[in-house]
């Protein structure tokens, strides 16, 4: 990241000079390099068009549809988006990730940051903190850390035998629906490693002297980190909150592998996107599960943009 | 490098990408040659954990050796990534030649007509079983798919356990005792339970339904039970889940019983005849033994039933596979060697002749097994009905009312209702 302190000079441009008459060689030429172009782009136009556009469509249009996959649509109008209005399932799903939304993206990054400041003290070994600290990122996601998860939180786990030791007798935190959440939610902010990451470069790019301007002017930690730090890393925050706030509206793995995919206990796991998956190849409901994630794209464009209109009142881009 | 145009070199790499994208589009995992009519090998696809792959893939190893033509292009996963690989494939018409059937889709593939008749497979080798047998094997009156095992409900009991308190038998009486006994044992034991809660045990819940007069499904494929009937078979779980008979919910992981977590906690354990076979290796250090459920003291004669693991042979299939499918069935059905290789992991041999041959080389847990699906066997038993279209989720439903009862968000009436509710209005939407 370059942070421009102040517009460049301005300049008088030259007038361009006039175009050098083309010739029916350098035509070819630019139409064979055209041609090559469309070449080297047609393996990803083609999956973007076969695998994700069309599918898209025609799951729009079966949004619209009562099918159950196996025999024909059956077209029903907006009854799935009003059938979603009344069913209390799509309700708790909603409640459970706007929860999990609302709570892990900013404990995820908060701790990401954290962790960044703690590295870009220029600690030695640093790549190896910084690859171990990555390591949860790259296996968060991933059935064999949700089974993990399930030994730490399970009625003889970890946790409990911790808790045991200070004379504690602990619950099995992923069959309490008053905790089940917050284990996910824990094991979410565990895979800070990708936004630290981004993060600890954008620590790297902020101008050193900046910090000894401010020291001169008798700063202390906290004002250069509230005046200096923070606002020349809005654009990275802006940047992870985006990136994680669309990931916490997707998140299905460990959900799916903590209650055996059902959601439980109580429904107090149904995330929307299992929600989604239970209704499309549990109940065979592929109509509804379509207006769902219909519904949950809207969302997730929507809020999208609202964080798009917002950041101009706190994004500072240093231009 | 002249040899190479830079115009065919385009060329080629428009030819590969169209050739990698069209790739990408077609076939499923492990299957080319397709069911509907491929000239490829029989496509047979199942279920299971690493275990029963490898072991079948003896089975299916010998079976090639001894007819080169058997040889099996295999389609294995675990059993909820099978019903969706299946869904996925019955949508795009290309299922498996032979195919594993999973118990909550017996009927909706039925009513897809995933089934081929067996009647027309010549191949077929039935000459072991007797005419009721062949009733058995019936849906809808017509034998279109091939049972190859045995389960019928039981309560398993830790023998080691047992000992120890100075019991020999554990079921000795009406459900009421048995309820008595299981509160007496954990009140006297320290850190251990009679059973564990297994109010979802589905074929021990059709067992209770059955002695009290009802049935999990009707013939006209209707929920077949009150909803004082299950009111009644919860109300008797959560007594003895309240009085401390069973784990809490929690140590037991979940309302679906952990016999990882919790199988060395309790005397006894409701289930599937068939689950001793892998739930004993977990805990080498105990005996365990089978018996049959308690029986409710109005319970009417016939009140047995025999749940069969099925498989079938695909519609669309050509002649030619499918009359090698007949074979490929009578192999897995019909001869000891292969369930010798296999295991009892899919319940007792479903054919008489195979399971007395078997009784040579079963162990003490398989002899346990067969014996408690003997004496089902050889009773006269009412007509039992599969699952209907649209009730698949049944046990989905019912783990979550019991969820919401044991943690006391809703009442067992409530519960019920609730319950027969969502699994009638499953049942009404595949109808149509």
């Amino acid at each position: 990241m370059t942070l421009a302190k102040s517009a460049p000079p301005a300049q008088v441009a030259a007038p361009d000079p006039p175009p050098a008459p083309v010739g029916a060689g350098k035509g070819r030429g630019r139409r064979r390099q055209t041609a090559a172009a469309h070449v080297f782009l047609a393996p990803w136009l083609i999956g973007l068009v076969v695998i994700t556009a069309l599918p898209m469509l025609a799951s729009l249009v079966l949004s619209f549809t009562d099918y159950n996959i196996l025999s024909t649509p059956r077209f029903v109008g907006l009854a799935n988006f009003e059938r979603l209005l009344e069913d209390p399932r799509f309700w708790q799903s909603a409640k459970v990730t706007g929860i999990y939304v609302l709570v892990s993206v900013p404990l995820q990054l908060g701790f990401a940051l954290l962790l960044a400041l703690i590295l870009d003290k220029g600690l030695r070994g640093l790549a190896i903190y910084r690859s171990a600290y990555y390591l949860p990122s790259l296996l968060g996601g991933s059935v064999a850390v949700a089974v993990l998860w399930k030994q730490i939180f399970g009625y003889d786990g970890l946790v409990n035998q911790g808790l045991a030791m200070i004379g504690i007798q602990g619950s099995n935190w992923l069959q309490n629906p008053d905790t089940a959440l917050g284990t996910l939610i824990i094991l979410n902010a565990w895979t800070f490693g990708s936004p630290m990451v981004i993060f600890l470069a954008g620590l790297r790019q902020i101008p050193e002297e900046l910090y000894e301007a401010a020291r001169v002017d008798g700063a202390g930690w906290a004002r250069q980190f509230a005046n200096i730090t923070i606002p020349l890393l809005t654009p990275i925050i802006f940047f992870n909150l985006i990136l994680q706030t669309i990931g916490a509206f997707q998140a299905f793995t460990q959900a799916h592998v903590v209650s055996g995919g059902t959601g439980g206990p109580v429904d107090s796991t149904l995330f929307y996107t299992l929600y989604i998956y239970q209704q499309a190849f549990v109940n065979f409901d592929m109509g509804y599960a379509a207006a769902l994630a219909w519904v949950l794209l809207l969302v997730i464009a929507v809020i999208t943009a609202l964080h798009f209109t917002l950041s101009k009142y706190w994004v500072f881009y240093g231009d | 490098m002249r040899s190479m145009s830079r115009r065919s070199l385009l060329a080629g790499a428009g030819a590969l990408a169209g050739a990698g994208a069209l790739t990408a589009c077609g076939g499923v995992a492990g299957g080319s040659g397709g069911g509907a009519g491929g000239s490829g090998g029989l496509r047979y696809a199942f279920w299971g954990n690493n275990v029963r792959q490898t072991n079948y893939q003896k089975a299916f190893d010998l079976m090639a050796e001894e007819n080169p033509e058997l040889a099996l292009k295999v389609e294995f996963a675990d059993y909820e990534a099978f019903q969706e690989r299946m869904t996925t494939q019955m949508a795009a018409g290309n299922v498996a030649d032979i195919f594993w059937v999973p118990s909550p889709q017996v009927m909706t593939y039925y009513s897809n007509g995933l089934y081929r008749p067996l009647a027309e497979i010549d191949t077929l080798d039935l000459s072991d079983y007797t005419d009721a047998d062949l009733q058995d094997f019936l849906l809808d009156g017509e034998h279109n798919t091939m049972p190859f095992g045995i389960f019928v409900p039981v309560v398993r009991h830790n023998a080691t356990f047992a000992e120890e308190a100075g019991l020999d038998q554990i079921v000795t009486g009406d459900w009421k005792q048995f309820a008595e006994l299981m509160k007496d044992y954990s009140a006297e034991t320290e850190g251990r339970f009679g059973t564990a809660y297994s109010a979802d045990a589905d074929l021990p819940f059709e067992g209770w339904l059955r002695q009290h007069g009802e049935q999990l499904w009707t013939e006209d494929g209707k929920i077949g039970y009150s909803q004082e009937g299950l009111e009644a078979w919860i109300e008797y779980w959560e007594d003895l889940r309240t009085s401390g008979a069973t784990p809490e919910i929690g140590q037991q992981d979940g309302v679906t019983a952990s016999w990882e977590d919790a199988g060395d906690l309790c005397l006894t354990w409701f289930g599937n005849s068939n689950h001793i076979v892998d739930d004993a290796t977990f805990f080498p250090d105990y005996d365990f033994a089978l018996e049959h459920l308690p029986v409710a003291s109005e319970a009417e004669e016939g009140h047995q039933f025999l749940y069969f693991p099925r498989m079938a042979i695909y519609k669309e299939t050509s002649e030619e596979k499918a009359s090698l499918a007949g074979e490929v069935l009578s192999f897995c059905t019909a001869n000891v060697e292969t369930q010798k290789l296999t295991g009892l992991t899919m319940g007792a041999p479903v054919n008489p002749r195979v399971t007395e041959e078997y009784r040579e080389f079963a162990t003490e847990d398989e002899t346990s097994m067969l014996d408690v699906v003997t004496v089902d066997r050889e009773v006269d038993r009412r007509p039992r009905y599969e699952a209907p279209p649209g009730s698949n989720t049944w046990r989905q439903v019912m783990v979550r009312v019991l969820e919401e009862i044991t943690l006391g968000s809703s009442t067992i009436s409530e519960g019920a209702a609730s319950m027969i509710d969502e699994v009638s209005r499953g049942i009404e939407r595949a109808a149509g």
